[in-house]
């Protein structure tokens, strides 16, 4: 295998048919077709339709991203596949997918973690080596903190979110709200012209005991409930002091856990990777706090930080050039695959 | 000389064949309705050990249950596009039928929910449906019934072509009549817009 192999990644798990090409750690293409419109009258992702959008976008985003990267399906090294987590029946339209282009091509099928694939992206933005880091993945579905030693073969769990994720958090509220689907760029928007700190919404899992029995898991659903029970009660509230302050909760609190995680794994490195990474307010508060704590901070892209291919692709490249084992033929989609297992067998 | 690699992932069976010239040279199948995801890749890995080069593609394009069906559709356009070959579509349906030499009989597969996909073939031509309905609904027609669904509902007890045949489908495809683009679901998904919903 090539040292810059060229990689081919499929991602499906929720609602983008995206796929990317990489050649090592240079991005040739990135392309995505999203069916978020379909889903907005229902207040989220409907998984039917989701699949069935997969189903039809699929050789379309095919032959763009072949266009975009000027490779042929035959330069291949590699094919690269989210195979968990995510929606089942939209993960298996990926994996089904580029299990035939693998056949078909006779070429190696990474199926790899979402999460992982997530952390990984990073290096299509920094040249610098993201090993060791800690990780803070923030999306719609998920909240985790991780340590990676390394991100084809090594990552660790330190704490996750024990209820609701945290972009899951941003999409009820953002309803409640009347901001409409998807929530977090919605707030995000929302919060510009509103005042941080006009209420003081509850952190979940920072009270005394949960530093020191939990100290890196996550509780969205009380700020939640704080939440709205804040809106039943104030009929005249001001929905953009509402949002910052929401919004302020969340960022907090993430930080405040990514920071401590860095601190007592001695590592000085933190990455911030997830659909929830493109919001405005963290990316600006992560720099001030860890520029404060002498932390390296990476944060992708904001197009990098949503579901895309690039990030499948990109996970799969490092697999190739690390020499480690393809896939056999006939993996599954595992929706709820641990991010502690980086690459299906 | 043309070889063709045939998918069928509409029910319970996940279904490969290789077809040359009319003829069936290999085949395989793998029964489990969740299974396809993981069977077809190593069916048609199976396969191509034993014939590497194939011409075309055939599919069944259902009706079926969705992911099942996702699974060999986006198997099959994705072969296709990697060897740089033609696929073909075809209803699932079709291929059960083409077996049996009745002038007036009915296939259904199981649509679950306690449904069947079926369609209604007289001298040789689909006459009705592709649908999805009740076997209560198929049964007062009052013809011989085939198909995986048939025989689930009691509507037969044939336990003979219950699923697509592999030569068949690639059969049906030579007349372009036959071919279809889209995957066929039958029902809308499940799903209730927010504006909809009951408090």
């Amino acid at each position: 295998m090539s040292a810059q192999p060229l990689v081919l990644g499929i991602e499906t798990s929720c609602d983008e048919t995206a796929i990317g090409i990489v050649r090592g750690r240079t991005l040739l293409a990135n392309v995505i077709a999203s069916s978020v419109d379909e889903h907005a009258r229902f207040g989220g992702v409907v998984p039917e339709i989701a699949s069935r959008a997969h189903l039809e976008a699929m050789l379309p985003m095919l032959d763009q991203a072949l266009l975009q990267a000027k490779v042929s399906l035959k330069d291949l090294d590699a094919v690269s596949v989210t195979a968990g987590p995510g929606l089942v029946g939209a993960l298996l339209v990926g994996v089904a997918s580029a299990s035939g282009l693998a056949l078909g091509l006779g070429k190696p099928l990474y199926g790899v973690n979402h999460l992982a694939a997530h952390v990984s992206v990073d290096l299509l933005t920094h040249a610098n080596a993201i090993e060791p880091t800690i990780a803070l993945l923030v999306s719609g579905g998920h909240s985790s903190l991780l340590q990676v030693d390394d991100i084809t073969s090594s990552v660790v769990k330190l704490g996750e979110s024990m209820d609701d994720a945290a972009g899951e958090a941003f999409d009820k509220i953002a309803r409640v709200m009347g901001l409409g689907f998807p929530g977090g760029p919605a707030i995000d928007r929302e919060s510009n012209n509103g005042n941080s700190t006009a209420i003081d919404f509850p952190r979940g899992l920072t009270q005394s005991q949960d530093w020191r029995e939990r100290p890196f898991d996550f509780s969205f659903s009380g700020l939640k409930t704080a939440v709205a029970r804040y809106l039943e009660a104030t009929p005249d509230y001001v929905r953009a002091d509402v949002a910052a302050s929401f919004q302020e909760a969340i960022v907090d609190v993430l930080l405040q856990k990514a920071l401590l995680a860095c601190k007592k794994s001695g590592i000085d490195s933190l990455v911030i990777a997830g659909g929830v990474a493109a919001n405005s307010r963290l990316r600006h508060v992560a720099q001030e706090r860890c520029d404060g704590a002498k932390i390296r901070l990476r944060i992708p892209a904001p197009a990098l930080c949503t579901d895309n291919g690039a990030m499948v692709a990109a996970l799969g490249s490092l697999m190739a050039a690390a020499g480690r084992p393809a896939s056999t033929i006939g993996i599954d989609a595992d929706s709820s695959l641990s991010v502690t297992c980086v690459s299906v067998a | 000389m043309s070889i063709c690699l045939a998918i069928d992932t509409s029910t319970s069976r996940t279904s490969v064949g290789l077809v040359e010239d009319g003829a069936l040279l290999w085949h395989g199948f793998q029964d489990g309705a969740t299974a396809h995801g993981s069977a077809l890749p190593q069916l048609v890995s199976q396969g191509l050990a034993q014939q590497s080069k194939v011409d075309q593609v055939v599919v069944g394009m259902g009706p079926g249950p969705y992911t099942g069906l996702r699974v060999g559709i986006a198997f099959a356009i994705s072969f296709g596009r990697a060897r740089g070959i033609p696929v073909t579509g075809i209803c699932s349906l079709d291929a059960i039928a083409a077996l049996i030499h009745e002038d007036d009989f009915v296939v259904a597969t199981d649509a679950r929910r306690k449904e069947i996909y079926w369609a209604r073939y007289i001298n040789g031509v689909r006459t009705e449906g592709p649908s999805v309905d009740l076997p209560k609904f198929v049964a007062a027609i009052g013809v011989s019934a085939f198909g995986e669904g048939s025989f689930k509902y009691q509507l037969t007890t044939n336990e003979e072509f219950l699923f697509p045949d592999m030569a068949s489908l690639v059969e049906l495809s030579k007349n372009s009549d036959n071919k279809i683009n889209e995957a066929m679901y039958l029902r809308r998904p499940d799903a209730v817009p927010t504006s909809e919903r009951t408090q």
